[in-house]
């Protein structure tokens, strides 16, 4: 599905956030993306996501090579993933449903279609009754829910999320974490990246949902984990 | 409406929608950025509709214009009747009249109460002369008449009475230059008021865009609603540009009424007719246009991708 080979991106001025790094995520897999801070985990998520280009190497997208790809068409291959960033990236001037509702009109649904969907993927993260609620009136573990609704709307066969469980106490990350797990099991392609331990949020009675942990120090991948 | 079509319809509706929804909860902003659009416009169009109007007057007048011949004083009867047989020939007169010597010397003892110099005077000093009613009234045709009647034996000298009508609309032509100039300086004009304004919404706007290019939304998606808003301002603009018109011509006219009335005349400035309204509208919703599409080309560049 996505496929990295000898991808290194520099940014001007700058040292290389990704070194030489090649690995394969199939459909399907829960892919932890580990680190510490600026190791190049959200570097890595940007070129996975077609929002930045590598500097060398290639980055096939269900089979499409990102450098080779038209500026124009890029908009388009975005369209398959979900995101989640780090910041939320919430829209404080309108309320939930109309943050859910970005990544449908900009794929050109509008409508009672839309607000079914909006109402399903709020549904889904417990927020449906907030849909009237300004984002800013929400906790943390809302905004980040609603940030995933807003992922998960256009219905993206690779959800990405980087540090959705950055701020957000144990309970909170671990709600955070079923509901990706979720979102694994109906075929969804899930990749996470994350500076916590991973034991914090796997121990006790969870279902161990790892795929596949790609462990990155200083832009370096040092282990491709593959669990069972 | 196959899916392309469809997406393309619901994509310009929904900027539409966004646009309007925008318009409606910056009420007063949308108000005033329209009525200074509206006020820049009106300048020009109540400058038209004067010129417009001037124009109709001049018109009107020249049908009053005459050529004067004066005729040589040492005329005997023969020349008088060949040149009265030329006017009657030449297809460019309308109408002529002739006034004799002793017509004219009556007429003017008869409009002057002083006729002392008059009757000092041993001799009629007047000549006979032929009134003519051209029948084309423009510049080059009264020229032309002109020119030809001089070449009459025994014509003395032609005058056209119209020297002023001349001179009147040479006024309406530099005024028609001076008004094109006005429209483009306020046009520039309003593509700066536009453009600021359309480069602010993009300002307070930064996280949706960023966001947008982010999860895939085209150059164009993001471009479309500013386009629009630029388009309905300069259309609000030009809307309230006739308002502002209409209400000042409806006011300049009743006051007018009064003194036109004392000099027998019944001037009044033309409303704007329904294709100037028309043009004043198209006008200034491409201008709208325009300058958010400069505004939002020029930002758009700037946000990183």
């Amino acid at each position: 599905m996505i496929t990295f080979d000898n991808v290194t991106k520099r940014y001007p001025g700058s040292h290389e956030a990704i070194s030489n790094a090649s690995f394969a995520i199939e459909q399907g897999e829960m892919v932890y993306v580990t680190g510490h801070s600026g190791a190049g985990k959200s570097t890595l998520l940007k070129l996975m996501a077609a929002i930045e280009r590598p500097t060398s190497g290639t980055v096939l997208i269900n089979n499409q090579n990102v450098s080779k790809l038209k500026e124009a068409t890029l908009p388009y291959v975005r369209r398959k993933f979900g995101l989640v960033f780090q910041d939320h990236k919430l829209l404080y001037d309108r309320n939930c449903f109309h943050n859910v509702a970005l990544p449908l009109a900009i794929n050109g649904i509008t409508g009672t279609e839309a607000g079914k969907r909006i109402r399903a993927a709020l549904d889904k993260v417990g927020l449906l009754g907030k849909e009237k609620a300004m984002p800013i009136t929400l906790s943390g573990g809302e905004q980040q829910r609603l940030a995933i609704a807003r992922a998960v709307v256009s219905r993206p066969s690779i959800l990405i999320a980087d540090e959705p469980t950055g701020n957000l106490d144990r309970n909170y990350a671990e709600d955070i974490i079923t509901l990706f797990t979720a979102f694994q099991q109906v075929g969804v392609t899930v990749i996470i990246a994350t500076h916590d331990a991973l034991g914090q949020f796997n121990s006790g009675n969870q279902v161990d949902p790892l795929n596949k942990i790609l462990h990155l120090d200083h832009g370096t991948l040092t282990k491709t984990e593959v669990s069972a | 409406m196959n899916a392309w079509g469809y997406s393309w319809f619901s994509h310009h509706q929904q900027a539409l929608e966004l646009v309007l929804r925008r318009f409606k909860s910056n009420r007063l902003n949308t108000l005033l950025i329209c009525l200074a659009i509206g006020v820049t416009l009106a300048l020009p169009s109540i400058l038209y509709a004067v010129l417009d109007s001037v124009n109709g007057l001049a018109n009107n007048v020249k049908t009053e214009s005459q050529v004067s011949v004066f005729l040589a004083t040492n005329n005997n009867e023969d020349t008088i009747a060949n040149i009265k047989g030329a006017l009657e020939k030449n297809e460019a007169i309308k109408n002529f009249e002739f006034v004799s010597k002793q017509d004219a010397l009556a007429k003017l003892q008869a409009a002057n109460s002083n006729n002392e110099v008059l009757n000092s005077l041993e001799d009629n000093p007047l000549p006979d002369a032929f009134f003519v009613e051209p029948r084309q009234l423009d510049t080059a045709s009264i020229t032309s008449l002109q020119a030809e009647l001089r070449q009459l034996e025994g014509v003395g000298d032609v005058v056209v009475d119209g020297a002023w009508l001349k001179r009147l609309s040479y006024l309406i032509l530099l005024g028609k230059q001076a008004m094109l100039i006005v429209t483009s300086l306020l046009a520039f004009a309003l593509v700066a008021v536009i453009g600021n304004t359309i480069r602010m919404q993009i300002l307070t706007q930064q996280a949706e865009i960023e966001l947008s290019r982010l999860i895939g939304a085209t150059k164009s998606f993001i471009r479309r609603p500013f386009l629009y808003a630029g388009a309905l301002y300069g259309l609000f603009g030009g809307l309230f540009a006739l308002l502002i018109t209409f209400i000042v011509i409806f006011l300049f006219n009743r006051s007018i009424a009064p003194i036109a009335a004392e000099y027998e005349s019944d001037f009044l400035l033309n409303m704007p007719s329904l294709s100037t309204c028309v043009i004043i509208c198209l006008l200034s919703f491409f201008v709208g246009l325009l300058s958010a599409y400069f505004a939002v080309s020029k930002s758009l560049l700037q946000t990183p991708k």
